[in-house]
């Protein structure tokens, strides 16, 4: 498949996509964005180049689809876990802390014992993406990766970033939308819709009653690790990581029907 | 199917506005029963203050403390809980002095089943003041207790905020794949420009 590239500008904001991870990223930039010329602001272009560096060394890294990435290495044992890169070792480590501060639901074990980073590598790379952009002086800026999504500033000036979390059963509509205003930036989505079951469902081994869960909140890296660990860990863990984090929560059952926190209901019913 | 589900979630509803009838009920029930103490402060010491007083299950930790709230600074209360775990000021309530020996301290009444679960109310007391109601569901996995008014609840897909913002820019969805990617909405949002 060719490389999907689009860019496209609707009132100051370029829309920029790459494929990346066996999915695709967005890049809107706005606000200060350059065009060149302005001395210390990069055009849109710099900075799509730089956040696709930055994808494109953690997914050689860190993805099991190539046979020569350090951890396929590690998970043959061609290497093993103390020979490897200090990036990967950190990495190993950020995951076990979630392995921790979820009880054990989240785990970057396979059921078959693998060593698995994917549930982390995606949004540590989406946010390392977001430092490099604040790096490049740019302030009005969203990162969507797969379904997965940071922003920085506004969208347009005095108007917040607004995410749309899509509805499982009909992937063309959505289920809400859901302003993102500071100090809340990220949004994580997880579930069977796309990928077919890709998480494992460690606790109690049956399938998780949630077909989709979105996790707003303050990082990436956490919301996205607790919408694994709620599908994966069920009600017990959906209760446990909204009592534990100031995060939100739109789950949808496998019937189709909705639970959410109190920040996500309407205010006019 | 859909309307099943629909009617489903309204079931569901209905059951947490049982709840918290429920839970009001208890509240206030707790509160009847604490408010003696504070007409005769004398008799009653404070660790057995009526039908409040902690329960010898054990199962489940009877004290959560005060900011369980995990929602953001956006968070307001649940529906199912403001009516039991009306927001009290921030409560400091067991290291507060009781000098006329009033009771202080956090009281966990006993369990009462609901569809929604086995609840429990506790009540902050401070100095022979309620300070703090707080509406605990025992979870089923190991006895741990979550305060009510952080919990995710059942909602009406017309109950969740409007999906019909036509300020959309990005949406997430569980990750898609490359050419499932070409038939998103993100796609069509990205093309657009928006």
């Amino acid at each position: 498949m060719q490389p999907a590239r689009a860019a496209a500008s609707v009132g100051g904001m370029d829309a920029h996509t790459f494929e990346t991870m066996g999915t695709v990223v967005s890049l809107r930039i706005g606000g200060a964005a350059g065009d060149g010329d302005r001395a210390g602001v990069p055009s849109p272009e710099a900075a799509l180049d730089a956040v696709r560096n930055v994808f494109t060394r953690w997914d050689e890294r860190f993805s099991l689809y190539r046979p020569d990435s350090e951890i396929s290495r590690i998970s043959r044992g061609d290497i093993r876990l103390t020979q490897a890169s200090a990036e990967l070792r950190d990495c190993y480590a950020v995951a076990l802390d979630w392995r921790d501060r979820t009880d054990g639901v989240f785990t970057p074990h396979r059921a078959d014992g693998v060593l698995d980073l994917s549930g982390v590598v995606k949004s540590l790379a989406i946010a390392e993406a977001g430092e490099v952009l604040r790096g490049l002086s740019l302030s009005e800026w969203s990162v969507n990766a797969g379904g997965d999504l940071l922003v920085n500033g506004d969208q347009s000036p005095g108007q917040d970033w607004v995410a749309g979390i899509v509805d499982p059963a009909s992937r063309q509509e959505l289920l809400a939308s859901v302003p993102l205003v500071a100090p809340v930036r990220a949004v994580a989505t997880s579930g069977s819709a796309e990928r077919g079951e890709h998480i494992w469902t460690s606790v109690g081994g049956g399938p998780s009653p949630y077909r989709q869960v979105s996790v707003i909140g303050l990082d990436i890296v956490t919301v996205d690790v607790l919408a694994t660990t709620i599908v994966a860990g069920g009600e017990a863990a959906l209760n446990r990581s909204v009592e534990t984090f100031p995060i939100e929560v739109l789950a949808v059952l496998q019937d189709g029907s909705l639970v959410a926190t109190a920040g996500l209901r309407s205010r006019n019913g | 199917m859909r309307a099943r589900a629909v009617s489903l979630a309204t079931l569901a509803s209905l059951s947490v506005l049982a709840v918290g009838w429920q839970v009001g009920a208890q509240a206030n029930a707790s509160m009847q029963a604490l408010s003696a103490p504070q007409a005769a402060p004398a008799t009653i010491p404070a660790p057995s203050a009526g039908p409040a007083t902690p329960t010898p299950a054990a199962t489940a930790p009877t004290v959560s403390g005060p900011a369980t709230t995990a929602g953001s600074a956006a968070t307001a209360p649940t529906a199912a809980a403001s009516t039991a775990a009306a927001p009290a000021p921030a409560a400091p309530a067991p290291a507060a002095p009781a000098p006329a020996a009033r009771p202080t301290g956090t009281f966990t009444g006993s369990s009462v089943r609901t569809p929604y679960g086995p609840v429990q109310v506790s009540v902050t007391i401070a100095n022979g003041t309620i300070t703090e109601v707080t509406a605990l569901q025992l979870t089923n996995d190991g006895g741990r207790s979550v305060a009510i008014s952080a919990q995710a609840a059942p909602i009406l897909r017309s109950e969740v905020l409007s999906a019909q913002s036509a300020k959309v820019s990005n949406v997430s969805g569980a990750t898609y794949t490359t050419r499932g990617y070409l038939t998103s909405v993100q796609a069509a949002l990205d093309t657009a420009g928006f």
